[in-house]
């Protein structure tokens, strides 16, 4: 009985830990998966609204630059982010179901948003995966997206909480 | 309801109507066109309505969607719309002529500030996306509340919410970036042009120091200088205010201008 409320207590501190807009990065020879999650005490429409707002991302955003292009599935957008500022990245949207899922990407490379609704409002999560037969030979060369994708998250909460507050 | 009761009621609301959808369409003739569909609609369901909302709600929502279908096909203008259109004006004499023919011979063409600070909202809200820019005139101009947005526009109340919140700010960087009335680091001074060759009898300052908005500049945070601006819009129905006639002559011009500019820059 012992074990088992200690293996509870993990479990949920685990589930804690998760959520808590920390970001986790799994290096492997071929790929690198960067993951985050976050509660957000806002309805998923929002969330989602604001993720798919193209051209409203940089004035609450802070790791974007710009966002050019319609997020439709199908669609293909040209995002600048701060970590590269000099580059433009061609993403096409690959995957859109509202208030759910969102995935961009191209080659390289792929972003995933989930949204969950709970009871507080959204549970948040991103991920990126980025590899390929290559990916060894310029892994090295590739910044961290941690501080970065705990920003993107810190903002979108902040925007959303304010958003879901207003009268 | 009966259609007598129906047609009192719908006289009531039928200038905010007008005052709203005209700055939905920047377009006397679509104004004209989807008010007036709007009676048709409304009048020949009005057995559907069942108090669900009150009647000006229900109105309104026939309205709005009216005028979704009249713009959805329409590209948005850009932010820097009342500059392009300056300069089409410059360039076009017969613009001109035409609203100092409208000085001398109509009553309502006495422009003063506050209707041009109206006008200008009006074309750069058409900057904002649709839903956007209707949620902001419902609530911010016509007093609808979040619930009432959420029934017309058959959506959640936290989607409306976004719609106000990106609505305002997004209003907030245009006007700090661009009015010299809330920021002295602002590029444009249209308005006081505008009153010199329209009015030049008019005192400028003194003017100036009637609107809440340029007394509480220096101290207010935007957010209180966009209400106190949509404040200004209130007080005045495109229709009837003093200077009605200029306004809307100008207004005919810069949704000409935008056709076309919009059309060549597809």
């Amino acid at each position: 009985m012992k074990y088992f409320f200690t293996i509870i207590m993990l479990m949920t501190s685990f589930a804690a830990m998760a959520q808590n807009g920390k970001a986790t990065t799994v290096k492997k020879t071929f790929n690198r998966t960067t993951t985050i999650s976050q509660v957000i005490n806002a309805d998923p429409s929002i969330v989602w609204a604001l993720l798919t707002n193209g051209a409203d991302f940089s004035r609450w955003n802070s790791t974007i630059v710009s966002i050019e292009g319609d997020i439709q599935k199908g669609e293909k957008i040209k995002l600048k982010s701060t970590l590269d500022p000099s580059r433009t990245f061609k993403l096409k949207v690959k995957e859109m179901v509202p208030d759910q899922t969102l995935i961009w990407g191209d080659a390289m490379g792929k972003r995933t948003y989930t949204l969950e609704k709970s009871d507080s409002g959204t549970l948040f999560k991103m991920e990126e995966k980025i590899g390929g037969f290559m990916f060894p030979l310029f892994a090295n060369k590739i910044p961290s997206f941690d501080e970065s994708f705990e920003q993107f998250t810190a903002d979108l909460k902040k925007e959303a909480e304010t958003i879901a507050k207003s009268n | 309801m009966d259609a007598k009761a129906f047609t009192s009621e719908f006289e009531k609301v039928k200038p905010q109507l007008k005052s709203y959808i005209l700055r939905m369409t920047a377009s006397i003739q679509d104004t004209e066109d989807i008010v007036q569909d709007t009676w048709i609609k409304a009048s020949s369901n009005l057995a559907s309505f069942k108090g669900e909302s009150s009647l000006k709600t229900w109105i309104f929502s026939i309205a709005s969607n009216l005028a979704i279908d009249n713009l959805r096909r329409k590209k948005r203008w850009p932010e820097n719309v009342t500059d392009i259109c300056k300069e089409a004006a410059k360039n076009d004499m017969s613009h001109f002529q035409e609203a100092m023919k409208i000085i001398e011979t109509s009553e309502y063409a006495k422009f003063e500030i506050k209707e041009h600070i109206a006008f200008c909202f009006l074309c750069i809200a058409k900057s904002l996306p649709l839903e956007q820019h209707l949620c902001l005139l419902l609530k911010e101009i016509h007093d609808f509340k979040v619930k009432e947005l959420a029934q017309i526009l058959q959506t959640t109340e936290a989607l409306i919410k976004y719609h106000l919140y990106s609505a305002r700010q997004k209003m907030i960087e245009v006007f700090d970036g661009r009015c010299a009335l809330i920021n002295k680091e602002g590029m444009c001074h249209q308005c006081s042009e505008i009153n010199g060759i329209f009015n030049p009898k008019q005192n400028l300052q003194e003017e100036l120091v009637k609107i809440k908005m340029t007394k509480e500049a220096g101290k207010a945070d935007k957010e209180r200088l966009l209400d106190l601006r949509m404040e200004v819009l209130k007080e005045i129905n495109p229709y009837t205010s003093g200077a009605h006639e200029l306004q809307l002559h100008h207004l005919e011009h810069n949704r000409r201008v935008m056709e076309e500019y919009l059309e060549k820059n597809d």
